[in-house]
């Protein structure tokens, strides 16, 4: 397995160089020059030339895009052009609200996804699956705006049960800024995820371990919980997995939404500026966590089914 | 057997459930203490993440607006007075100005400390006096090319010797700030003396703006490139709590100067208390919370249920707070939420390239775009009708401002369009190729952009639509490679040559004039009017000039847009001002309406 492992992580190399490529190539050809945004209306020829000049975007291309692979190496990402900020400092500062409110959503969203999956697989063809699968259906067609509308006006205006918004560094009064986005990610997430665990689950209740077992007399909370449960757990780890590390990047709209000052907006923000610097920080950290997460679903797959074994 | 199932699957289902209950609770449970705050806590909100609090990047409204609770200007402006006037802040008095108007002398008001902080470490963190050579080295920061300043065209070839210090700092590639000026000395303590390159007004108006705060050197040397998270100021209200992305929180400055209330203003100022707190000490308010919203639905929300006390109306909530003869409605009225409109001075305005062989040599299809253009409509419809319709470059309230004019090209007439359509070339439109037409990508732009598609139709002119991110729009204009593009322009400072420089062919692109405007009789017009004190000399020229960009359409000239803001019946001493940034120090809060 180590051998395996070893072999992966070579194989991150080309990635990270690839997504390095990808990045700078999609920047200079649609991501504008930040230069006239950061000086302003005012600035003169002189003063752009200037401006170029100390960042370095006078330089061949080739040179900068060195340059970015050393960053990329170094972990040394500079500072935001736009805020000044140094932006190892930026994520650190924005991964504690983004993780504040994406773990316990994305936890809430897993238990309750997974155990509704099994119990609509379960109850297969009754009215409570129909009615689970209709109400999934609802939840995927509903975009997150319109929870998001719907909530800050009746839920936290109208009816005062959530603040409107806002965000607290200290606990536990984050807590109570934390809870109505949580609520409506995991609506707005349950739908899909309950859907996919249904059939992942029903794809195993059709096998015919269960029919054997079944016929051996076995209880049907045994046969959901210790054999099906297990045995639908490569795809659902793969989901699971797959997924953590796209939480660090927060949820864009519900922290715009609900003022958390998360990784969500420090990305999109940097996008509209042309922020090179974090776009390039936060592209590699996610391909980073992405190939990770990967490596990591391939590993969790030999402890869940013994008939997979990494060479 | 399928009974007991069921009833499994029942606790089950209980169990399932159970999580999601308990988050609930936990929640309610947590509910939730509150940090306290004073009684007399101003609750605000700016719409935009703040960008950093170091005057010298001040370059967008609401950066200057936050830092300016904290650091102050040689010069402010008269909280009540208009049309706006300056006054002097860390000054004295107002400047003495030679007779030759190039030099100006300043006298500092003694006793006035800068905060206390840990970067003086002479004094054991207590703030230290305020002095000439403070000034001299903020000024300088604003020059240093390292620093690249976005605000250094205030000072760009206007003081004696400081063009001449940057061109010196570049070529050394470090700047020395000990080295003397000609045009910028302390002639003592508290004495600071400018001398211009050349006579200007507008000196007055940019030592009023938060880019030429005054810093003191030991914070700037103490916390390196993290000065920008700081704010080491001589203001009435002192840094508590800094997340720029979410919550910045003042307190009073227990070592703010003594400075008083006005006791002076317009004549309705009296009847709407706005003087009732005349000759108190400043500031009033205890604490200012200041929240970023970068939606507008929740700031609104927390607005209508008291979190806040000053609101703009979102774009989508206008009617609902407004009604059509543009009054507040009535329900709004029985909470005592009040309604100010005031003037933003500013201009919206749709662009020509006037470096485009097509565009910059046809003035007959300018102007026929212009006529084509419906004004009265476009504001309605985008500004829920809070603009008027502006007919030259110089908005109302400013010196040149003419309210008789009737632009001969901006009522729209699509018979007289469609003449002179004709008249350059093009009857209906035949043989013109599809215009250009530059957009930002956004909701509204594309709805203003199919909006303008519609009206060019009507006279037979197709637009090419391109859409761009923010910075590729500003790539794409500043490099002249647009026709047309839509623009607004809000002023710097209250005269009419903030917005006529517009037009001035030396600022053209990449400088402000990204039309290309270019006309010899305009620029000799501007360089004489920059030489002139206020007075019917400057307004005439003035006035000549605004005739002059209004014959050559470089521009569709849109709307000077109307701020509409509401605040709370309990928020005391609000009147809204453009260019006051430090005016919160005039607000407070009556803890006993607010209960």
């Amino acid at each position: 397995m180590i051998a395996y492992i070893i072999r992966r992580l070579l194989n991150t190399i080309p990635i990270i160089f690839g997504v390095t490529l990808i990045v700078f190539i999609l920047f200079n050809l649609v991501g504008g020059d930040p230069t006239y945004q950061m000086l302003g209306r005012h600035a003169n020829a002189q003063q752009i030339a200037e401006l170029r000049h100390e960042y370095g975007f006078d330089q061949p291309k080739y040179i900068q895009f060195f340059s970015y692979l050393k960053q990329v190496l170094t972990f040394d990402y500079g500072r935001s052009y736009a805020t000044k900020q140094p932006i190892s400092q930026m994520i650190l500062d924005g991964m504690g609200p983004s993780l504040s409110l994406m773990i316990p959503s994305f936890l809430l969203t897993t238990i309750l996804s997974v155990s509704i999956g099994l119990m609509v697989a379960y109850f297969r063809g009754r009215w409570i699956d129909r009615l689970t699968v209709i109400f999934c259906v609802l939840g995927m067609s509903l975009p997150m705006l319109a929870y998001i509308l719907f909530g800050q006006y009746f839920l936290a205006f109208k009816w005062g049960m959530f603040p409107i918004s806002g965000y607290d560094t200290q606990w536990p009064d984050r807590m109570q800024y934390l809870l109505m986005p949580m609520f409506i990610f995991v609506a707005v997430s349950l739908g899909y995820d309950v859907r996919f665990y249904r059939t992942a689950i029903l794809e195993e209740v059709n096998q015919d371990y269960v029919r054997t077992a079944r016929a051996k007399g076995l209880s049907e909370p045994r046969i959901f919980f210790k054999h099906v449960l297990k045995n639908s757990m490569v795809p659902i780890l793969t989901n699971i997995v797959i997924e953590i590390p796209l939480l660090i990047l927060g949820a864009f709209l519900l922290e715009s939404f609900f003022g958390i000052p998360g990784l969500g907006s420090i990305t999109i923000d940097a996008v509209h500026n042309s922020d090179f610097p974090v776009i390039k920080a936060m592209t590699t950290l996610v391909a980073i966590l992405y190939v990770f997460g990967n490596l990591a679903t391939d590993i969790l797959y030999t402890l869940v089914d013994p008939r997979v074994s990494l060479k | 057997m399928i009974w007991k199932a069921n009833k499994n699957k029942k606790s089950q289902c209980q169990h399932l459930l159970a999580p999601f209950l308990i988050v609930s609770l936990l929640g309610s449970a947590c509910s939730f203490k509150s940090h306290k705050e004073p009684p007399n806590t101003l609750h605000l909100s700016v719409p935009e993440k703040i960008k950093g609090l170091d005057p010298i990047y001040a370059e967008d409204l609401y950066s200057g607006t936050v830092l300016a609770q904290s650091y102050e200007t040689l010069l402010g402006y008269h909280y009540l007075k208009r049309p706006y006037s300056l006054t002097p802040q860390l000054a004295e008095k107002m400047p003495e100005v030679s007779s030759d108007g190039l030099t100006y002398t300043f006298h500092l008001k003694e006793g006035v400390l800068f905060q206390d902080d840990p970067c003086f470490k002479a004094t054991g963190g207590k703030g230290r006096e305020l002095t000439a050579e403070d000034v001299l080295y903020s000024f300088k920061r604003l020059a240093d090319p390292k620093l690249t300043s976005n605000g250094w065209w205030v000072f760009d070839d206007r003081i004696k010797g400081l063009n001449e210090w940057r061109e010196a700092s570049l070529k050394a590639g470090q700047s020395d700030y000990s080295k003397e000026i000609d045009g910028l000395k302390a002639l003592d303590r508290y004495t600071v003396q400018i001398k211009l390159k050349k006579r200007s007004q507008l000196l007055l108006y940019v030592l009023a703006m938060p880019y030429t705060s005054i810093v003191p050197r030991e914070a700037v040397e103490h916390y390196g490139r993290e000065f920008i998270n700081h704010a080491v100021g001589t203001g009435p209200f002192k840094l508590a709590e800094y997340n720029p992305n979410s919550k910045i929180i003042f307190k009073k400055n227990p070592t703010f100067r003594k400075e008083l209330y006005p006791s002076e203003g317009e004549p309705e100022d009296q009847q709407q208390g706005l003087l009732v707190d005349a000759g108190k000490s400043l500031p009033l308010a205890d604490q200012l919370n200041i929240e970023v919203y970068v939606e507008m639905q929740p700031m609104w929300l927390n607005f209508l249920s008291g979190k806040l006390d000053v609101s703009s109306i979102p774009k989508d909530n206008f009617s609902s707070a407004i009604t059509s003869d543009r009054k507040l409605r009535p329900e709004l009225v029985s909470q005592g939420i009040q309604l100010v409109k005031a003037p933003m001075l500013d201009i919206t305005h749709a662009s020509f390239n006037m470096a485009d062989p097509l565009l910059g040599k046809n003035k007959y299809l300018r102007q026929a775009l212009s006529l084509a253009y419906d004004e009265n409509s476009f504001i309605d419809l985008f500004y829920n009708g809070a603009a008027v319709p502006a007919q030259g470059p110089i908005p109302p309230g400013l010196d040149g401002y003419n309210s008789q004019l009737k632009n001969p090209y901006r009522q729209f007439n699509i018979a007289r369009a469609k003449e002179l359509l004709a008249k350059a070339g093009y009857p209906e439109g035949k043989g013109l190729p599809p215009l250009e037409y530059a957009s930002v990508a956004s909701s509204l732009g594309r709805q203003q952009t199919e909006y303008l598609q519609k009206m060019f139709g009507a006279i037979g002119v197709k637009l090419n639509v391109n859409t761009y991110s923010w910075p590729q729009f500003l790539e794409t204009v500043k490099n002249k490679r647009a026709q047309i593009w839509e623009y607004a322009w809000a002023g710097d400072y209250p005269d009419a040559e903030n917005f006529l420089q517009l037009f001035y062919s030396k600022n053209a692109s990449p400088g402000q004039n990204d039309s290309n405007y270019s006309n010899p009789e305009f620029d000799q017009l501007y360089v004489k009017s920059l030489d002139l004190p206020a007075g019917a000399e400057r307004t005439a020229l003035y006035q000549k000039m605004a005739s002059m960009v209004i014959e050559d359409a470089p521009w569709i000239f849109g709307a000077h847009r109307m701020r509409f803001t509401l605040f709370q019946k309990w928020l005391k001493n609000y009147k809204p001002h453009e260019f006051a940034h430090g005016n919160f120090k005039y607000y407070r809060v009556d803890p006993n309406l607010k209960q």
